[in-house]
Formats: structure tokens, sequence, C-alpha cells
């Protein structure tokens, strides 16, 4: 499984059981939309470019994205979770030519 | 009078290759959405990338002692870059200063102009966050060479359409339309470009430093393109950190 | 003639940009996406033929003027409780001329606890970003920007 360069990010990074955080997942990806030439050989670029992305809480599935091509090169999802207890915040993507990939961050609830 | 002439015949010769289209230029509400993209900096994860290939040669504590400071004093000492270093015998910037550090460890060193380079420099740079530019350009003849060296390089015409930095970027001309956009301000007036380099250049979709855009830019002008490292390049580099000088380090920037 | 007016009576340059953009309108031929799709086909898609309403509980965060159509931010937020009975199940981020509409799906639950989904889309040019939203109870609520895509600048 290839590495992919990822950030897990929570705002604000100290929160309570039961708070509404922000939650985004940034990633090196890039988003090639299979219609634009090197510059320099004049061939197409071929298209590569996230297709899913899945938030896992806890063993709960609580967000599922389908992806296209037409969002930025290394992109990034923003959204919102409900703080649940202790645990973790797993991000699965695949994309288009079948690379599948996991970043994973800890949540920890103080009081 | 006269220099308004100069710059009016320079738009002139770039208008006249293109037709009328209509003036744009952002709101404060478009410019607040892109300040709020900053939250999320792609050039974050780069920095990261930084700080990780930092850590193979000794990282925050080994670049400290390399550079002969102690790690609490090290943003400050960062802050003050482009500095003239005894060791090296020459002004340097924070990628020839990892250069030598990776020659000295025994590794290959990174290519100035490289990905790879450009992340460690955001990095170490990241760790002045906070700091105020603090160049000293009086401190040694060497640093005053440079600044003289970079102010020239700067005001010097050169290239097919005998255009210097200054054509574009002189006070008089800051907030002119130009192919879309307004010219930006480098220095000077709570502008602060050496504070916020490097960046993430979205039009690249990349990590760049503060050198490799003027590469850029020198060659969208039709200027002979310097090398990065060169003391030219570096020479600039203080005469455009000097511009900035007490305006507050934010590393990564966003740029267009 | 005042400096002002004579900038002025120029007028700026829609330049011709001096490197190829991110989204390849590079030679002659338009290219075409894959996933060709175009945006009315695609609402189509995602309502089964359900004719979305315009909504102010939908609010479309995007920018009037874009420095470059290669990182576009946008940000859709609802109105909504999120809880079971009544919550946002999906938000769409469609656009009206890129070739592919469609940017992003997201399926949200109750478990997100607000409604509200910002990414960074690529534009080919000026055209009308647009947010599609579903709700729990089967109802399609809409909001739609243009965008103005300037290509120019100085490398």
């Amino acid at each position: 499984m290839k590495a992919r360069k990822s950030l897990i990010k929570i705002k604000p990074k100290k929160f309570k059981d039961g708070e509404i955080v922000k939650v985004s997942f940034m990633v090196m990806h890039p988003m090639s939309t299979g219609m634009t030439k090197n510059k320099k050989t004049k061939q197409i670029i071929p298209a590569k470019y996230i297709n899913s992305v899945k938030f896992n809480y806890n063993g709960k599935e609580i967000t599922n994205m389908t992806v296209w091509e037409t969002l930025s090169t290394n992109p990034v999802f923003t959204t919102y979770m409900k703080i649940n207890g202790k645990g973790k915040l797993t991000v699965t993507y695949t994309d288009n030519t079948g690379e599948v990939n996991e970043k994973t961050k800890k949540i920890k609830p103080k009081g | 009078m006269k220099a308004v002439i100069k710059i009016a015949l320079c738009v002139a010769l770039f208008s006249s290759l293109s037709f009328a289209g209509e003036q744009f230029a952002m709101s404060n509400a478009d410019r607040a959405m892109y300040k709020e993209m900053s939250e999320n900096n792609p050039a974050d994860i780069m920095v990261a990338d930084g700080e990780e290939l930092l850590s193979y040669m000794g990282g925050d504590a080994g670049l400290a002692k390399y550079l002969g400071v102690s790690e609490d004093n090290l943003p400050a000492y960062i802050a003050g870059f482009p500095r003239y270093i005894k060791k090296f015998g020459m002004v340097v910037g924070l990628d020839q200063v990892v250069q030598a550090m990776m020659h000295d460890g025994g590794h290959k060193p990174l290519k100035l102009k490289s990905g790879n380079m450009f992340a460690i420099v955001a990095y170490i740079k990241s760790i002045a966050n906070g700091e105020k530019i603090d160049i000293d350009v009086n401190a040694n003849p060497q640093m005053k060479a440079a600044y003289a060296l970079g102010k020239k390089t700067y005001m010097t015409k050169r290239g097919g359409r005998g255009l210097s930095c200054n054509s574009c970027h002189a006070k008089e001309v800051v907030g002119r339309v130009l192919r879309t956009q307004p010219l930006p301000a480098l220095g000077g007036n709570g502008v602060a470009v050496a504070a916020t380099w490097p960046a993430y250049r979205m039009t690249k979709s990349s990590l760049r430093t503060l050198q490799r855009r003027f590469q850029g830019c020198m060659k969208n002008a039709l200027l002979k393109v310097i090398p990065i490292g060169s003391p030219e390049m570096v020479a600039l580099e203080v005469y455009l950190t000097q511009e900035a000088k007490g305006s507050e380090i934010a590393i990564p920037g966003l740029k267009r | 003639m005042q400096r002002r007016d004579f900038f002025k009576k120029l007028g700026v340059v829609a330049a011709v940009a001096a490197t190829a953009p991110t989204i390849g309108f590079a030679a002659n031929a338009k290219p075409v996406s894959q996933n060709h799709i175009t945006i009315d086909a695609a609402i189509n898609a995602i309502t089964g033929g359900k004719k979305p309403q315009t909504s102010s509980k939908v609010t479309l965060k995007v920018p009037e003027i874009a420095e470059n159509g290669a990182v576009v931010p946008v940000t859709v937020s609802v109105d909504s409780p999120m809880i079971s009975s009544d919550y946002v199940k999906a938000i769409h981020i469609l656009t009206s001329k890129n070739s592919n509409a469609r940017a992003i799906d997201v399926n949200l639950t109750p478990a997100n606890g607000k409604a509200m989904f910002a990414t960074r889309i690529k534009l080919g040019g000026t055209q009308d970003v647009t947010a599609l939203v579903e709700l729990s109870n089967g109802d399609f609520l809409t909001a739609s920007q243009s965008v103005k895509v300037t290509i120019g600048g100085c490398g």
C-alpha cells in the first residue's frame, strides 16, 4: 500500500464529549482530470483522482463521499463531527486507479 | 512624471498583445475567503514533510548546534536570515545552510531547486512563526554589500522589454491591474512578502520559495532567469527581507 | 491626461496566459472528461427527476471573483437540527460549465452534528457553482452563485 502524505485536523484541538468539532482531512494527491497535457512531452496526463472518502468514527461510518476529478490538487475535505467518546477517527480513501489508503487520528475528549 | 511615462509604456507594451477586457478586483469578502483557506493550507503537509526530513539530520536541536545557537534562540536566529555566516565566508539563505549541513553530515546535499529542499526550508522558517523579521543589513561589510547588490539587481533594467523588478513593483504602480491581477507591493506599507514565503502557490499547486518565485516572475517579464543561491538572488532576498523588517513571520503562506 | 485616466483607457487585458492553465484547455480542441455530464443531467440523476427548491436554508459560500481557476474555495452550510428524524442526507456540489459537472457528493449522518461541507474545486472558466441538498424527508434544496475566473498574472 502506497503511503500518501495526509493530515487530519480537528478544531478546536481541545474538546469535550458531546461537542461538535470541525474535522478536516487533507491529502497530497494530483487529482489529474485526464484532460491536461504534460507541457514538455505533450502527452495527455492520465486521469488520477481520489474517487471516494469515508470517515469512520469508533467503528461507525459517519460520512461517505463520492469524489470527482473536479476537486483541486492536494484536496481538503472539511465537515463537522459530534464527539461521542474516546476512540479513533479513520479516514479511508480510494482513487480511480485502485489505490486504497487510510489515515487515523486518536480522539481524546477532555471532560 | 518621467517614471510614470516609462511605466505606462511598459503597460502599453503588455496590453498591445491582447484585447481589452473587464477590470477584475477581488472584494474584501473574497479576500476573507482565501484567508480562511490558509487554515487548511495544503503546504501544511509539506511543512510536516520538511520536519521529517530535518529529523534525519538531528532535527531542531541538530540545526541549532550546526548554527552555533541554543535551541531557545533558534526561532529568533532564523528570523534574521539571510545572514553572513563566517564558516561559509558568504551571505546565505536557509537553503544553503541546509546544503552545507547535509554535506558536512556526509549526505549528498539536496538541490536548491527541489521540492524536498523547499519543504525543509519551509519547516525551518516555520520554527520562527510569530517572530518578527529581524535581518540586519548593517551587521558586517558582507551584509552591507549584499543589500546594495540586491537593491541594484532590483532596479536594473534588463531583458527584451527593458524591465526591472521596480518597473512593476514600484510604490507608484502598486494596485494597478496588469494581466487581470493587481500589481502587489513587495515591501513596506505593511506588506511583508518576505515574511510569508515559502508559500503554497495555487496556480502551481505546490510549495515554492521566494527565490523560486523570482525566477517565475523574471521568466514572464522576459528577463534572463538568475540561478537560485547565486549572489544576485541571495542579494535580492536580502533586499526584500529588509523591506519586510518588523513583519511577523507566518509560514507557510498561500498565494495565487 | 490624468495618470488614472491613462490607465483606465488602456483597460485591463484578459491576457493570453504565459503558462498553460492547470485545467486542460491547452490545444484547440476542447477536452472532454471521461465522466462527462451536464449539470442538468447530473441534477436529474441525483433527484430522480424531482425539482429542487431554491432555499435560504442553504448557504453557499464561493468567491465572486476567483484569483485562479485551480483552487476555488467552496463551503455549503445547511440550517438543520441533524437529528435522526430531520437531517441533511447529502450535500452535492456541481458546476455549470465543467465537462464533468459534478464535484462531490457528501453523504452525511446525524453523527456529523452540523450540516456543512467545505472543499476546493477546479473551475475551467467563469461559471455557476451549485449546491444541491437532499433532506431526510426526501426534499431537495438548492442555491447557486456565479464565479468569475480570471486567468492572468505574471507567472
